[in-house]
């Protein structure tokens, strides 16, 4: 089942563009059948050439063929085109012909290819992506560079919507939006430990417009002791979940501006890293993933933990609540998917390749139907699973560096684009510094 | 007694290149000059420092010694970035109005007075030889190095050029010789030796370079010794080289050594292996751009060197070469060499092919940050978005920290040794 194959890669340099195509020719089955044809005319000169080295090692062969043997010897096909050829093609009129394809870019106004990214919208991020979030119409990007960046994921050349500059002064290395939420609220997190809360609401240039504004901003100092890392968003867009480094879970409402809840994982601030955070869906459950290994539940209504799962041993780096809240997903640098029963609390299952030595996953993420479940890996691949099955049905492997963050993009009655299929798409970034989109193969 | 013998017998067998004695005749002497430092001028600053308290003195007025702390002026202006001219000269009075002050003008008194007799003598003094002259007086160590570094600041000079110098840190190796001004030559080159003291910059009059090709600063001791030991700057693949180590946070000498070296021979690689972790960091920071105390120290940083490692990369994608055996039917590969494999195998049958895939996983010999460790990284961060323009490398840096903090991972520079062995690793980075 090939469900999704790359649509198209927004990288940094416009030199970059031309190489889209085969990318995303490879990935289809046809080519494979392409290149054997290609291959046929090759054989008969290959399959001769095989008996010279016979002819090499045995000196009493016929004077006759030598000859012979030479001339094939010499009859390979050259790869290539030497400059006078090229010349009489261009002289024939057979010379590649000038780009007259050009059109202006509808987000930024400057001069592009048709049918391709704009370069300069394209150019994401000076820094490493560390981490994405979708709302319904756009997708917020997060760097080590100061700047948050917003891209429309309405339009086929996904253009850059809005920069939010000096965002994080050190760069930032979370931001979320509420998973099945309406998507007006953000948080985001610096490496300097601030945290801090974006709304969405008409622009104050052009009230038609809508843009991202700072709501509020929560300094290191009011989050007493440990660090600040991961964070979540309840899909009401009421609460905001944040871990620590020494293992704690604040749950602030964004309305009132208050701390509502904290959860100890530890005796008093001696808890393990919690690297992960995430809301259910139904607002109920809040689950922690840490550095020990351990993966927290907390029932939000009781204000206590309910489950304490320690499957994986090694650092959990992603957990996730499917869309129903019935299953917990966590991973991390034990390379596998743990899966989690959040009605009993049961380990249900592994998701695993049969690999020898699996890369560390950085991220995980459900589909709005909660069929599929995306991950993204240190070593740059990018995986679908099929949860029922229990299997991997796609791998994907554009960049070799690693990726920091894949999200689906919620599946929604938006006012989709010319060329924009209503088929489901996700979003892959990392160290590349570029986001590549993914949208389900049609028509195979 | 036997001992003297094995010395000059054992190198050759271990190494099968010429050693030390062979190669000092297969490459021909380089003797560069060290660009002397005047001292003329410190000593002038001095004379005229005492003869405005003798005349005082004489007069019956207050007696006042300029000082200007260099700690006092960071915490007011972090951002200038030429401190040197935004320096406030503050003074240091007798009588005091205190005791302390008092106490203070007595202290400081006796260092310019040593600094002096040293100047006059030629001869250098240790910051702990000074400590010793009156422990009563100074209290403690780190007193005097804070005065030291004050007086030189005040009168715009390096603490070098007060003749008073840290004891030495640093140790170095190489198939270099060091000339003293007393004549002495020091070789750097001792088979089996582990080292040697970095003699203060000051007293070096020329260096013999010979072939060195490269230099290596290493942040841990042990490491240097390891390669030290086993002679590497000689049998490494990218040739002879200059390997240095200030044992974790350089001192001043052996900053002030590599810049020497650096201005004698620019064309010298100058590399630096320092651990994965933010102190790693910082080091690297110190070797480049100096330290935030000493800032006034004059040729005391070497922008050109280069991180050599350990990096993220270094770590993360540790190659781990796997060899299996996997049966590859041609079909799926479009390859040229595919193709040669469907002319070969007409007859059906699949090829076995051993295919050697890099798997890539992160090393095994990694650890998770601490909070300190956190906490400084971030501290490391803020230092270079302050630097900001400063630092060409300065996104290198922030982009490994911000990795670092990522995976919550640290590293020791043992991390991508081979049991031991940091050769086979250098000679793959150092040939690049």
């Amino acid at each position: 089942m090939a469900l999704a194959a790359p649509v198209m890669r927004m990288a940094s340099s416009s030199a970059f563009l031309p190489k889209i195509l085969p990318t995303t020719l490879f990935s289809t089955s046809r080519i494979q059948i392409y290149a054997q044809q290609f291959s046929l005319p090759l054989l008969p000169s290959l399959t001769l050439a095989v008996p010279v080295g016979f002819q090499l090692g045995l000196p009493s062969l016929p004077s006759i063929l030598e000859g012979i043997w030479e001339s094939i010897l010499k009859a390979v096909p050259k790869k290539k085109t030497s400059h006078m050829k090229k010349r009489h093609r261009q002289m024939a009129g057979k010379a590649l012909k000038d780009v007259t394809s050009l059109c202006k870019c509808p987000a930024c106004g400057e001069i592009k290819r048709m049918h391709y990214l704009c370069p300069h919208c394209a150019a994401t991020h000076p820094a490493e992506i560390f981490s994405l979030a979708p709302t319904p119409t756009s997708l917020l990007s997060a760097s080590g560079s100061s700047a948050l960046r917003v891209h429309s994921t309405t339009d086929p050349s996904f253009p850059l919507q809005q920069t939010i500059p000096n965002a994080h002064k050190l760069g930032c290395h979370h931001i979320c939006t509420a998973r099945g939420g309406l998507g007006n609220v953000a948080a985001s997190v610096g490496f300097g430990g601030e945290i801090k809360i974006w709304r969405l609401g008409p622009s104050s240039s052009d009230e038609k417009r809508n843009e991202w504004q700072l709501e509020w901003e929560l300094p290191p100092s009011k989050t007493n002791g440990g660090d600040v890392w991961a964070v979540a968003l309840s899909a009401d867009e009421e609460y905001l979940a944040c871990t620590t480094s020494d293992g704690r879970i604040h749950v602030w409402e964004i309305g009132t501006r208050e701390k509502i809840q904290t959860y100890e994982t530890g005796a008093r601030g001696g808890g393990s890293f919690a690297m992960a955070v995430d809301l259910s869906r139904d607002g109920r459950l809040t689950a922690s993933g840490h550095e020990s290994g351990a993966v927290y539940v907390f029932n939000n209504d009781a204000g206590r933990m309910v489950y304490s799962l320690s499957g994986l041993a090694k650092p959990v780096r992603a957990v996730a609540f499917s869309p129903g809240c019935k299953r917990l997903a966590a991973a991390g640098n034990a390379g596998i998917i743990a899966l989690y029963d959040m009605e009993h609390g049961e380990h249900v299952g592994n998701l695993t390749t049969p690999s020898g030595r699996p890369a560390w996953i950085t991220s995980l993420d459900w589909n709005d139907a909660g069929e599929y479940l995306l991950s993204g890996s240190l070593d740059g691949k990018v995986k679908v699973w099929d949860v029922a099955r229990g299997a991997c049905v796609a791998t994907h492997s554009e960049t070799e560096s690693a990726l920091w963050s894949v999200r689906w993009l919620p599946k929604t009655e938006r006012a989709l684009g010319p060329g924009m299929a209503k088929s489901e798409m996700f979003c892959a970034a990392g160290a590349s510094r570029s986001l590549t989109f993914y949208r389900e193969a049609t028509g195979s | 007694m036997v001992l003297p013998h094995l010395e000059t017998f054992n190198p050759p067998q271990q190494r099968p290149s010429p050693t030390s004695l062979g190669t000092n005749f297969n490459h021909p002497s380089r003797i560069i000059q060290v660009p002397s430092s005047s001292q003329n001028g410190t000593l002038s600053l001095i004379e005229d420092l005492l003869e405005s308290i003798v005349d005082a003195l004489s007069s019956g007025e207050e007696l006042v010694i300029p000082y200007a702390s260099v700690r006092s002026l960071q915490d007011g202006a972090v951002a200038t970035l030429n401190r040197r001219d935004a320096r406030a000269v503050d003074y240091v009075r007798f009588p005091g109005r205190t005791v302390q002050e008092a106490k203070k003008f007595e202290a400081l008194f006796r260092i310019i007075e040593l600094s002096h007799e040293a100047l006059l003598s030629g001869n250098l003094i240790t910051k702990r030889n000074i400590y010793y002259q009156d422990p009563d007086l100074f209290r403690s160590q780190s007193a005097v190095d804070d005065m030291v570094d004050n007086l030189a600041f005040t009168l715009g000079v390096g603490r070098e050029d007060l003749n008073i110098v840290a004891a030495a840190k640093g140790l170095v190796s190489g198939p270099i010789d060091l000339i003293l001004h007393d004549g002495s030559i020091h070789s750097c080159d001792i088979p089996g030796d582990t080292g040697m003291l970095l003699p203060s910059v000051s007293s070096i009059q020329k260096i013999d370079f010979r072939a060195t090709r490269w230099l290596l600063v290493i942040e841990k001791e042990a490491t240097f010794r390891t390669l030290a030991a086993s002679g590497y700057y000689r049998n490494s693949q990218a040739g002879h080289g200059i390997i240095i180590t200030a044992k974790g946070f350089p001192d001043l000498a052996t900053r002030r050594f590599i810049c020497i070296l650096h201005s004698m021979r620019p064309d010298l690689a100058i590399f630096a292996l320092v651990d994965y972790d933010p102190h790693g960091v910082a080091i690297l920071r110190t070797y480049k751009y100096g330290s935030q105390r000493l800032d006034h120290e004059m040729n005391a940083a070497t922008p050109q060197l280069r991180w050599l490692g350990i990096l993220s990369d270094d770590i993360l994608l540790n190659v781990d070469t796997e060899r299996h055996e996997s049966q590859d039917y041609s079909q799926s590969q479009p390859s040229q060499e595919a193709n040669l494999n469907v002319s070969d195998s007409q007859n059906e049958r699949p090829i076995k092919r051993v295919r050697v895939t890099k798997a890539k996983a992160p090393s095994e010999s990694i650890l998770p940050l601490t909070r300190r460790d956190r906490k400084r990284a971030v501290e490391v961060m803020k230092e270079i978005s302050v630097a900001g323009t400063i630092g060409v490398d300065g996104p290198d840096q922030v982009q490994e920290l911000q990795r670092m903090l990522m995976l919550n991972i640290k590293a020791e520079i043992q991390a991508v040794d081979n049991h031991g062995d940091i050769a086979d690793w250098l000679d793959e980075k150092l040939r690049v």
